[in-house]
């Protein structure tokens, strides 16, 4: 119990720390993909599941984890991970970005995070769990990508290796433009960790090795899987209404660390503040965290659980669902950002005539 | 002249997307003043104007978490 805590809170802080730090923001990543033709963050995570993936079936190799792909519930997955996505746009933030921005004082993002705990917790053990095993029965039987093919997972992680290093080049050779950045106050360490505007792809190393540190400190106390973002935060709210230790495990210290850490980077760089949304993103972010819950109880993970973590696993969950998620953005993207805008333009044009 | 946005409050990306469109209803060489409460946006806004050419003329922090960025118009 104390070592799940103490492990548990210290890799979830590291987290939160990075992310609120590196601003490593999926959300607005998979967004500004659309919006912006904006590549980087994408980008950045396929380097984090790049390091995850290559420590990860390191240590299976050595057998000092265990790992088993499962079946693939595709149905779940897809539809899941689709809905996930226009949640996420609406709450401001995928599960883990709610996480650490409620720690910076959003105080949007603690009402997505109670929301999207609720919708968890009532998919899982509530009244629409009959739906949620319905749906997830419905089953391919290989979920290993390498397994369908009958090759083995090193070929799809070299693959996955040389793409990420050809699209991180062409990326860096792109000519610098400087961006103008606040004047330090700081020096040394101090400026490093509370200052310093940290490059996306470094950021994306750090957190691909806190989720391969995952794997290891979760499975000493008896949870074999990595980084899980959905299922731990369902089980705070089943623990706090049932009162069941049971669903204590790794997890629930892991994302409560998430929180801590963001605090303590948002409060050290003095990002800390209690922020209250006005009545529509307060409205959004409550819908956005029920959708949440709902897609990636479905779909079995998150952008974490599953973008991050299955697709380095090299499985049909994490690189499908990834997908959908990407694709559930960028569907709400369009219906929260661009058509508005566009409304907006063709509503000012004949008046900007008249004059 | 100046005009100033004020986007304290609204999260990302809104404060960029309204200064986008505030941008364009200033002359060339005036200036837009951002005042701004979303953390992401630190990253967002001065980028944005270093990619589409603008100046940025100054850039501060007022307080926890309260930032201001002044976009002259290139």
């Amino acid at each position: 119990m104390i070592q799940m805590l103490i492990t548990g809170l210290i890799c979830g802080a590291l987290l939160g720390f990075v992310m609120q730090r590196g601003r490593f923001c999926l959300t607005g990543g998979f967004r500004d993909m659309f919006i912006a033709k904006d590549n980087r963050m994408f980008y950045a995570l396929l380097i984090a599941i790049c390091v995850q993936s290559v420590g990860v079936f390191t240590l299976i190799q050595l057998g000092i984890i265990d790992f088993t792909a499962g079946n693939f519930a595709w149905l779940g997955v897809i539809f899941g991970s689709f809905v996930f996505g226009i949640g996420i746009v609406l709450a401001g933030g995928c599960a883990t970005g709610t996480w650490y921005r409620a720690g910076e004082g959003l105080l949007g993002s603690w009402i997505a995070l109670f929301a999207y705990m609720l919708m968890a917790a009532v998919m899982k053990t509530g009244v629409l769990a009959p739906v949620n095993t319905e749906i997830s029965s419905i089953t391919l039987p290989e979920n290993s990508i390498a397994a369908t093919f009958g090759v083995s997972n090193w070929i799809f992680i070299v693959a996955l290796l040389l793409i990420t290093g050809g699209l991180v080049y062409r990326e860096l050779r792109k000519p610098k433009i400087a961006i103008p950045s606040l004047k330090p106050k700081r020096t040394g360490l101090n400026h490093l960790l509370f200052e310093k505007r940290w490059h996306p792809f470094v950021t994306a190393i750090l957190v691909g090795l806190i989720a391969l540190l995952a794997w290891p400190l979760s499975a000493a106390t008896g949870r074999m899987s990595g980084l899980g973002i959905t299922t731990p935060s369902a089980n705070i709210l089943q623990y706090l209404v049932i009162g069941d230790a049971a669903f204590i495990n790794w997890g629930v210290f892991l994302v409560l660390g998430i929180f801590l850490g963001s605090f303590i980077a948002a409060k050290g760089s003095k990002e800390f503040r209690f922020r209250m949304p006005d009545k529509k993103t307060g409205i959004n972010s409550f819908i956005g965290g029920l959708l949440m819950g709902f897609g990636a109880s479905l779909a079995g993970g998150c952008s974490i659980g599953n973008g991050l973590v299955m697709t380095s696993m090299m499985t049909w969950q994490g690189w499908i669902g990834l997908l959908f998620i990407i694709l559930g953005t960028w569907t709400a993207a369009y219906f929260v950002y661009v058509r508005p805008q566009k409304r907006r333009a063709s509503q000012s044009t004949p008046s900007q005539q008249a004059i | 002249m100046q005009k100033t946005l004020e986007v304290m409050g609204q999260v990302c990306p809104f404060p960029l997307v309204e200064a986008k469109s505030a941008i364009e209803t200033i002359q060339s060489g005036d200036e837009l003043i951002i005042q701004f409460d979303c953390t992401q946006a630190t990253e967002s806004l001065p980028r944005w104007a270093a990619e589409a050419g603008h100046k940025v003329t100054n850039f501060e922090q007022l307080g926890d978490a309260a930032w201001s960025i002044t976009i002259q118009k290139k």
